[in-house]
């Protein structure tokens, strides 16, 4: 089946309309490429924007420029790629990035369990609202840095003090959001379906949740981003593995091309586990446009 | 309105700029910014004594060139030497002062700046015999030397002075590099972890083996003495300062060695003050500073500490960490010589002599001069001062009857008897017998010394007891 293969090309829409008629490689690839054209074209300007970003700042530590912001002693990308290449042939580097997933995963698994429903639980029922929130609240603007002797003394293992950072990052943007999407639900269409006989249980299921959907993939999202964004400090109690650790040690031996090749890798991770979380939004919510 | 507005701005210029030429000179003001370690207690004579006294201020130069230069420091506390060594390379600080090893990632690291390089031009601390970094456990583990960690789980800061000492520890018994399960925490998350049993063992450098014994959560099995490795803390300055403003760095230098003579003049009230200052435990601080103590401030760098230097850069180099980096390159010692030169003081008697202050007096309790400070004890007694004692058995029988009498103390101290390291007396174990009280810091050594002279090993407790009723010389 020629469908066949232009199903398998990288691209998620659905395209190839069954045709009778074997048409010609030429005619296939016009249509990929009409059907497809915005996406080319967003990819193609991602690329060169990066490419544009790695120029600027090879110029910019090349020439060691000095313009407010010093570039002196700014590693510059082919130091980094120099560090890169002697990384990947070490299997411990490995372990930091599959370490940190693993940490990660975990983390936000757990933020996404509870946020979500008790998001949900206190958009719909006033009390709980009014005995979580102000709690919540109280904890949220504390930085993650700021957690980790307590994390060590809460939990009985590191990994689990690990863990509960990365969850505290991931958890409040998802309550919020969860909140957020509640609060915006049209109450007209709860009136509508309580008129239509439905029950609490099912205007949860029908009206509420599809509702704050968008929202929830919202929070979601950022919370994956702060996830990350909270590794370094949970992973200085790791002592060993992570490459937040990977990145904190480089800083105690003041290596700077590590220190920008563990940020990186923290940058390119986080991209792609955000990705990740989009594909899911729109297999879950296929009603939304693009 | 808007007619007027043009004239008095005019106006205004040309009044400023007549005031402008008025003035003699412009005064410049250059930042100098001094990176120090408050909290790592051998540094203190370095930092924070010379901020809060303000003894670099004293001999800040203010003749010919600096007729017109206002300095204006600018003082920034680290709790370890890696963000000093970052914030010298992004010249927000000029001075820094770190151990031995954050020292040579710092000169290695300043090679790749074009702008300047860094140089060590003074040692705040030392100790020749590699006192100071040490290795604790968890008072209530079962552990009570090196060889009981064997498969346990050990932190260390990496890059540290401790990080050093335990890769000496390790090549000094032969140990393989997997027989600890050695992991990287900073202090701050290692006494943490530590205080919890998360970890089997924690080593770091100075004040934290002495300081979470102190806290009275840990119990000090290894101290960097057995590794006979010096180790010290050091002084490194950017050149592009110190050449334009070498007179400085000089009074920098003369600042250090007041700050010595300062603490040496009453090590009492200077613990006190650093206590205030740094937040460190007086007790603590006096252990490693006062008289006998575990570090020797002098302010020269004297050739052993360079040796070391050079060992500890082997020892990145085989992690991996560093290329070809020479110590002996990296040292400039003609700040510190001109210090002394204009303080009319001798600089290669001062580098040649490796003497400590010690203790001295006359003994209290057993009423006898003090002959050998490293036989000898103290005892803090809170309202009466520090009183010194001639023997382990007299410092205990002066505790038993000062207790005995109501008086509060807040520490006592004795001397291990083969090492010669100052000991916490409450934190060592006692060899008697036959007259004699033997204290050390290692349960094994007192073991070994009291099966030699057919006597026990006593806690301290005991041990006050038995000096009550027998161990009086």
């Amino acid at each position: 089946m020629p469908a066949a293969a232009a199903v398998t090309e990288p691209s998620p829409a659905p395209v190839a309309t069954p045709t009778p008629a074997s048409p010609s490689f030429g005619a296939l690839a016009g249509r990929w490429y009409r059907l497809n054209q915005d996406r080319l074209r967003a990819t193609a300007i991602g690329v060169i924007s990066l490419a544009a970003f790695l120029l600027v700042w090879h110029l910019l530590t090349t020439y060691r420029v000095v313009f407010f912001v010093r570039f002196t002693n700014v590693p510059s990308p082919l130091a980094v790629y120099a560090s890169f290449t002697k990384a990947i042939h070490d299997p411990k580097f490995l372990m930091h990035i599959v370490f940190s997933c693993r940490r990660i995963f975990f983390g936000f698994s757990l933020a996404a369990i509870v946020g979500v429903p008790l998001g949900l639980i206190m958009g719909r029922f006033k009390l709980v609202h009014e005995v979580v929130f102000p709690v919540a609240e109280v904890l949220r603007p504390i930085p993650a840095i700021a957690w980790v002797p307590m994390a060590i003394m809460l939990w009985p293992t590191n990994e689990q003090s690990i863990v509960f950072i990365t969850f505290l990052g991931s958890f409040f943007p998802i309550l919020v959001n969860t909140l957020h999407g509640m609060s915006l639900v049209d109450p007209v269409l709860v009136r509508a379906a309580q008129c239509l006989g439905a029950r609490e249980r099912s205007i949860f299921r029908e009206v509420y949740f599809p509702a704050s959907l968008p929202h929830i993939f919202t929070g979601l999202t950022i919370g994956m981003g702060v996830a990350w964004v909270s590794l370094i400090a949970a992973e200085m109690i790791s002592g060993q593995y992570g490459i937040g650790y990977f990145t904190w040690e480089a800083y105690s031996l003041v290596q700077y091309a590590d220190i920008a090749l563990g940020m990186i890798a923290i940058g390119v991770l986080g991209l792609g586990s955000s990705l990740l979380i989009r594909g899911a939004g729109q297999l879950v919510m296929p009603w939304r446009a693009k | 309105m808007v007619r007027h507005l043009p004239t008095l701005s005019i106006a205004m210029s040309v009044t400023s700029l007549a005031l402008l030429l008025a003035q003699p000179a412009t005064a410049e003001t250059v930042t100098l910014g001094i990176g120090t370690q408050d909290t790592t207690t051998n540094t203190v004579t370095a930092g924070v004594v010379i901020r809060q006294l303000h003894l670099l201020e004293k001999y800040l130069p203010t003749d010919g060139k600096y007729a017109n230069i206002k300095f204006e420091l600018e003082w920034q506390n680290f709790t370890s030497g890696p963000p000093v060594t970052n914030a010298m390379m992004a010249n927000k600080l000029q001075i820094g002062m770190m151990g031995d090893y954050p020292l040579i990632v710092n000169g290695f690291t300043f090679e790749s700046n074009p702008e300047s390089k860094s140089r060590l031009i003074g040692v705040a601390a030392y100790s020749l015999s590699g006192s100071g970094n040490g290795i604790v456990v968890h008072k209530d583990s079962p552990y009570y030397d090196l060889a009981d960690l064997k498969g346990k789980l050990v932190s260390v800061p990496f890059g540290s002075a401790a990080h050093g000492m335990v890769l000496k520890a390790m090549q000094d018994r032969g140990y393989a590099s997997d027989f600890f399960q050695l992991v990287s925490q900073s202090p701050e998350v290692g006494s943490t972890n530590l205080q919890e049993k998360k970890i089997d063992a924690h080593a770091d450098f100075v004040p934290f083996a002495e300081l979470l014994p102190f806290r009275g959560f840990a119990r000090k099995i290894f101290d960097g003495v057995e590794t006979n490795l010096p180790t010290f803390h050091g002084i490194v300055v950017r050149t592009d300062f110190a050449e334009k403003y070498p007179e400085v760095v000089v009074a920098y230098m003369k600042a250090i060695i007041a700050a010595n003579q300062w603490l040496r003049d009453d090590p009492k009230l200077a613990a006190e003050k650093i206590q205030e200052w740094t937040g460190i435990s007086k007790e603590v601080v006096y252990i490693f500073l006062g008289p006998s103590g575990n570090m020797t401030t002098d302010p020269t760098i004297k050739p052993a500490l360079i040796d070391a230097a050079t060992t500890d850069v082997k020892v990145l180099q085989n992690l991996g960490r560093m290329k070809e980096f020479d110590p002996k390159k990296w040292v400039d010692d003609s700040y510190i010589r001109k210090a002394y030169a204009e303080m009319k003081l001798d600089y290669d008697a001062q580098l040649a002599s490796t003497k400590n202050y010690e203790i001295s007096g006359e003994d209290s309790f057993c009423r006898k001069p003090i002959v050998d400070p490293r036989k000898a004890g103290e005892v803090w007694v809170d309202d009466a001062g520090i009183l010194p004692f001639a023997s382990a058995a007299c410092t205990l029988g002066a505790y038993a009857d000062l207790k005995a009498k109501g008086k509060k103390i807040n520490v006592a101290y004795v001397f291990d008897t083969t090492r010669g390291i100052k000991l916490f007396a409450d934190q060592a174990f006692y060899a008697v017998g036959a007259g004699d009280v033997a204290p050390f810091l290692l349960k094994k050594d007192a073991e070994t010394y009291a099966t030699k002279i057919n006597g026990k090993v006593l806690g301290f407790d005991d041990a006050v007891k038995s000096a009550v009723t027998g161990g009086k010389t």
